[in-house]
């Protein structure tokens, strides 16, 4: 089992209308490695992480997570096994709630057998939600957020956001985390703590990650492989220094 | 955006429940020194607090408004009419029939309706109050049409051989008053609950909360159901309690006086949703006795709250909460 990719896509395509957005991608992810995906906008990077994620149904191709077929699964099924877990290129976090709140929003549907448990009033659903706060409160102080714990997510910043983002991802403890735009709008300082929360998070608790960004030297410092896509095909794939010298690469965008 | 959640109203917790006590003390004692009245509007007010808590649940919880509330409203008031008058049930059945009659209907009606996106969906709910007022209308051989019916007994309860009628209006304000405690309670250990924390994450976001793993269809299917139930519970005390209902109690008034009630209130607010209907519903009761001026006054006072209180008086009740909190 452990020799096969945690992540398995072949010939995924997305089409809407005569557009193909998405035109027959192979990828995959290797057990804890961290992978790249880079191209152009508009070259269909985000178009396949939803494809990938269930947010949208491929045209075709098949997706296979830890060896299981879930093409065309929606999206709260997906996320619901605990097994991939996805953030978005608009940070988004439960704007009103507190930190905590929204990390042991991120946790329940895993710790919770069904959704008539979650109505539970009893000691069983106390102890759950308990045992959700006690694991959020170790993520915030890994994370750094340990002093803005009680404010509005939606008040803090665009980088702390994202390590709420990054923090509520973790809750479930998922084999895959798919990224989208992690540094996309935050300062240099943040960038590093991000990096670091992702090298953390992948050596210890061997999380896989597929990242999307446009920062070339996180990739190049992050992804030992990297994927570029561009028109909704793949154009090359190989390490970040092969990548780099690729002169189909550099012309579609890297700019020469 | 929601004072439950903020700080503030987490410090001002050990002061709610001395406040709370004596308010309901004072609830209790209200028929000593308030005439008839004024204890009919509180009535009044506590029938509506029911469905108010529903649309709650719906609108200031999950986030979606419906318009429907009268309809199961109509639907409870109906179900609770016909089993009095066919088959002389006691009133514990009738009342709990009819919150299981609305609940049961509001999932055929539910499934296809939260299909829709936002504003369809508002429009669908619109339409189920205009098809229940029509049903009431027209099906002549059940619902009697337009003369609708009349004579629905006081409630009564049976138990083995003892029975007894609430009758008069001191009584009947005891008995809807228990209902609205236990609706209150009901609604409070929902919200607190993580079903609650679940639905406050698909009215905040959507998509993120199916993201991690929330089946946001299913929590706003059974939402919609729970909150019908309470429509139905509410409209069976008000068939009780004014003996009659005709199709007029499928009105659309119904469902924007219980927006207005938790709108102006203070929506995901328990206590401002509680504030709303005494204020809403029994403001307006008691302006009965001015009837020309009634609603010139009522709308003037909802364009005030609208420039002066946009997120409903909540927000009033939680600056109250600190103020004390302060002091201490």
């Amino acid at each position: 089992m452990s020799g096969l990719p945690i992540l398995d896509i072949s010939g995924l395509c997305k089409s809407y209308g005569a557009v193909r957005a998405v035109d027959g991608v192979d990828l995959h992810v290797d057990r804890g490695e961290i992978c790249g995906l880079i191209g152009p906008n508009g070259s269909g990077k985000s178009t396949f992480f939803d494809c990938v994620t269930g947010l949208a149904r491929p045209s075709a191709g098949a997706v296979k997570l830890d060896g299981q077929d879930i093409t065309g699964w929606s999206l709260s099924d997906i996320a619901r096994q605990g097994r991939m877990l996805r953030s978005f290129q608009k940070t988004v976090v439960f704007s009103a709630l507190d930190i905590e709140e929204n990390l042991v929003i991120a946790g329940q549907m895993f710790t919770f057998p069904g959704i008539w448990s979650t109505f539970g009033i009893g000691a069983a659903a106390r102890n759950r939600v308990a045992a959700l706060r006690e694991r959020a409160r170790e993520l915030i102080k890994i994370a750094g957020l340990w002093d803005v714990r009680f404010q509005a997510a939606g008040k803090l910043s665009g980088g702390q956001q994202k390590l709420i983002q990054f923090a509520s991802m973790l809750m479930p403890e998922p084999k895959l985390i798919l990224l989208d735009e992690p540094m996309a709008g935050i300062n240099p300082k943040l960038i590093e703590r991000v990096v670091e929360s992702i090298r953390l998070a992948n050596a210890s608790f061997g999380v896989s990650f597929l990242i999307i960004e446009h920062n070339i030297d996180v990739v190049t410092s992050l992804c030992r492989r990297v994927v570029v896509l561009d028109q909704g095909r793949k154009l090359a794939e190989g390490t970040p220094g092969e990548i780099v010298q690729n002169q189909a690469v550099r012309e579609a965008y890297l700019g020469g | 955006m929601t004072p439950a959640e903020s700080p503030v109203a987490k410090t001002g917790a050990d002061l709610r429940i001395p406040f709370g006590l004596a308010l309901a003390g004072l609830a209790c004692m209200a028929p000593l020194f308030l005439g008839n009245y004024p204890l009919h509007a509180i009535i009044i007010a506590l029938i509506f607090l029911l469905p108010a808590h529903g649309l709650n649940l719906l609108l200031g919880y999950t986030g979606l408004l419906s318009l429907a509330q009268a309809a199961f409203f109509g639907i409870g008031a109906y179900a609770s009419a016909l089993l009095a008058v066919h088959f002389g049930t006691p009133f514990y059945l009738n009342f709990l029939a009819a919150g299981l009659v609305a609940g049961a209907i509001a999932l055929p009606l539910g499934i296809p309706a939260l299909r829709l996106r936002s504003t369809s969906f508002v429009m669908c709910t619109l339409g189920f109050v205009i098809i229940g007022q029509a049903i009431a209308k027209n099906w002549i051989g059940l619902t009697r049409g337009d003369m609708g019916l009349a004579a629905i007994p006081k409630p009564y309860f049976a138990l083995g051989p003892a029975s007894f009628t609430v009758s008069g209006t001191v009584g009947f304000y005891y008995l809807v008053l228990a209902i609205a405690a236990l609706a209150t309670l009901a609604v409070y250990l929902i919200v607190r609950s993580p079903a609650g924390r679940n639905m406050i994450a698909i009215r905040e976001n959507e998509t993120l909360a199916e993201s991690v793993g929330i089946p946001t269809w299913h929590y706003k299917l059974i939402v919609f159901m729970i909150s019908a139930v309470f429509a139905g519970l509410g409209g069976s005390l008000y068939a009780h309690y004014l003996t009659v209902v005709s199709p007029l109690t499928f009105q659309m008034y119904y469902s924007t006086t219980m927006l207005i009630i938790v709108l102006g209130g203070g929506a995901g607010t328990i206590s401002g949703v509680i504030f709303g209907s005494l204020l809403f519903v029994g403001l307006t009761e008691a302006l009965r006795v001015a009837p020309e001026l009634r609603m010139i006054a009522y709308g003037f006072f909802l364009l005030g709250l609208v420039f002066w209180f946009p997120n409903g008086f909540a927000p009033l009740i939680g600056r109250f909460w600190s103020f004390l909190e302060r002091r201490k």
